[in-house]
């Protein structure tokens, strides 16, 4: 038997209360912050007092807390939704889901709405329906919710993994008044901070540092690794990265090192990986640099679109990991130059037009330049369906002092986009 | 009489597990650092004897063509390691996968003014995190670059540095002196397909490029590479 925690989404002690469940049951499955399942099986006492138990457990955190018990996760979570303490009998599904609204299975709106037009609203109706052309219709999801209606939940049951601290505190041992005392004492405690991760097989992709001041005053930083990590150099020269320019108002007396976002430990072997790409030297060369000049370091991604701007998108970067080397790979780079645009700022600027295409362009208040080639135009629409309706037409023109220049005419008026180098 | 077959001893089947160990190790690709850096356009890389030297500060220079060179580097690169590109705002990523960059192993760090633009090529080349830094060059005290270039030459990256196309020799002076390498790049002929206008679309163009300087081999050739479009 399943017993569901169902609470708002907006709940802002979500772990707590996930820690707090471990004393009913060690099996909790963390769907998603507001939903949570414990698996029941083999504990002692009946399901209301499993209910009882749970209350009691989780009373010091969210007040507005729902449960539930059934036989699987589709039940469970109705049963929470009938009533708070509500239980699904077993052998009883069926029948206990009839009245209840489709909306608990979660079917994409769209869906609901086609499935409300043929009458079906309960999950009765969805299970009295027959189940070989409703999937054909509704495509393999539907499948899914056929089986929930009839009582039976294919989801599996996944335990969360358990949360590990580790951290090193170094208090009451003097106090440091210059930068070498404190990135010593620093070493120190990430020394032991990877021996405990070591130990237990994981990688920190973050630290917490708490600084403790003579004037009983308290600075936090958190340092972001861009590569989890267990290797105590690049840890250390991530967090004197961060320090960086950092002025305290008063000595050190205590510090305090905590790992957080702990993966699995493990990475592929370079025994046949490619190459001398190393993530973990990228990892810190982007902490300094983003703990230098205050910015994220960026990883360019294009993607399809008609305007020129919106054919790439930076994220934050994220180095890969390492993967073996195939010749083929090796030999992908092209063997011809592919010009490079360059973009510049946008700008206004003046183009004579004769026979309908650009004659000469006049760029940086410079005499006009005539142009030798033409290649365009290319039109562009865009949101034509909305009121930021563009359309442009782009040119690609070879001047007369050898410059080849993307322009584009929007409306009335001339802008320069970049040019090829 | 036949013999029943004995089974492998340990060593026997140690040796045999070993050979095959040893045959798939030399099979795989191995990852090797060259002196060089192959630029993907042959006729460059004969000239400058196998490609552009590893630990050293290279300017591409001129009018057109410097960072259609610069991004074949660029791809030739991150087919084994990564790549950095000290972006003031230019870059034009697509072009820059067109040319066969794998742009999840090209870091790209923004920066406008010269000194953060210098602070991050230092970072990025001392870190020897990528075997390729790509900056635009700013006006910078001849001190900065005979730095960087001596911190590259430490560290066995190659770090290139683009002037504007538009800056006076003057300007470009400190840096082409702590330069190892000066290459000079121009547009050739260009060559457009079908005829002018809507049908026509510019098939490609030749770019020169002309050793001004090279510490490692003669100066003064002159190399016309291919830039196509399509």
């Amino acid at each position: 038997m399943l017993l569901c925690v169902s609470a708002s989404a907006e709940i802002t002690c979500w772990e707590e209360l996930l820690d707090a469940l471990d004393a009913v049951s060690p099996l909790v499955d963390d769907v998603r912050p507001g939903l949570a399942f414990a698996d029941m099986h083999g504990s002692p006492g009946s399901p209301a007092d499993w209910i009882q138990r749970t209350r009691e457990a989780i009373a010091p955190f969210v007040l507005d807390a729902r449960l539930g018990i059934g036989s699987n996760k589709t039940c469970a979570r109705a049963a929470a939704h009938a009533g708070d303490g509500t239980i699904c009998p077993a052998g009883g599904e069926r029948s206990f889901l009839a009245p209840l609204p489709l909306a608990l299975l979660e079917i994409d709106p769209k869906v609901m709405e086609r499935l409300r037009l043929l009458g079906v609203e309960r999950m009765g109706d969805l299970a009295r329906l027959p189940h070989g052309p409703f999937v054909r219709r509704f495509g393999p999801e539907a499948a899914r919710w056929h089986a929930c209606a009839c009582g039976r939940d294919p989801a599996p049951f996944v335990p969360r993994a358990h949360s590990v601290a580790i951290e090193a505190t170094m208090f009451g041992e003097g106090r440091a008044d210059d930068e070498a005392q404190v990135i010593f004492a620093l070493r120190v405690l990430l020394s032991r901070i990877c021996s405990d991760l070591e130990r237990c097989g994981k990688r920190a992709g973050s630290l917490q540092l708490d600084v403790e001041l003579e004037d009983a005053g308290t600075q936090t930083f958190d340092v972001l690794l861009a590569s989890p990590t267990i290797r105590e150099r690049d840890m250390l020269d991530v967090v004197r990265a961060k320090l960086e320019g950092v002025c305290f108002e008063a000595p050190i007396v205590g510090l305090r090192v905590r790992a957080s976002r702990l993966e699995e430990g493990g990475e592929k072997i370079a025994l046949f990986a490619g190459g001398d790409f190393d993530p973990q030297a990228i990892a810190v060369a982007i902490s300094r640099l983003e703990a230098m000049l205050g910015e994220p370091v960026r990883q360019a991604r294009t993607r399809s679109a008609h305007v020129l701007e919106e054919r790439f998108v930076y994220d934050r970067y994220v180095p890969p990991k390492r993967e073996p080397l195939h010749e083929e790979r090796l030999l992908s780079a092209c063997d011809t130059l592919i010009p490079q645009l360059r973009l510049m700022a946008v700008s206004e600027i003046d183009v004579r037009v004769r026979n309908g295409e650009p004659a000469a362009v006049a760029l940086d208040a410079k005499p006009p330049r005539a142009v030798i080639e033409c290649s365009g135009p290319w039109r562009v629409e865009i949101g034509w369906f909305s009121d930021a309706y563009v359309v442009r037409d782009e040119y690609d023109v070879l001047l007369d002092d050898g410059e080849l220049c993307r322009i584009y005419r929007q409306g009335a008026q001339w802008y320069l986009r970049g040019a090829y180098d | 009489m036949a013999m029943p077959s004995q089974p492998p001893s340990r060593h026997t089947a140690f040796a045999t597990l070993k050979a095959g160990l040893d045959t798939a190790a030399l099979a795989a690709p191995r990852p090797r650092i060259e002196a060089k850096i192959p630029s993907s356009v042959p006729a460059l890389d004969r000239a400058l004897g196998g490609g552009f030297p590893n630990g050293s500060l290279v300017t591409l220079e001129g009018p057109a063509g410097r960072w259609s060179i610069a991004a074949s580097l660029v791809a030739s690169v991150t087919c084994r390691s990564a790549a950095a590109i000290v972006d003031d705002g230019g870059l034009y990523p697509p072009d820059l996968a067109r040319s066969g960059a794998r742009l999840e192993r090209v870091l790209i760090v923004p920066a406008q003014s010269p000194l953060a633009i210098a602070r991050a090529a230092d970072v990025l080349v001392r870190s020897k995190a990528c075997r390729l830094v790509l900056v635009p060059a700013p006006e910078l005290r001849a001190a900065v670059w005979m730095r960087l270039a001596g911190l590259a030459h430490r560290t066995g990256i190659l770090l290139v540095a683009v002037p504007p196309s538009d800056a006076p020799s003057a300007r470009i002076a400190p840096l082409a002196a702590a330069a190892a390498l000066r290459l000079y790049c121009t547009r050739g002929r260009l060559e457009t397909v079908g005829k002018r206008g809507v049908w026509c679309t510019i098939g490609g163009y030749d770019v020169c490029a002309e050793i001004r300087k090279n510490r490692t081999a003669a100066p003064e050739q002159r190399v016309v590479a291919r830039a196509a479009v399509c």
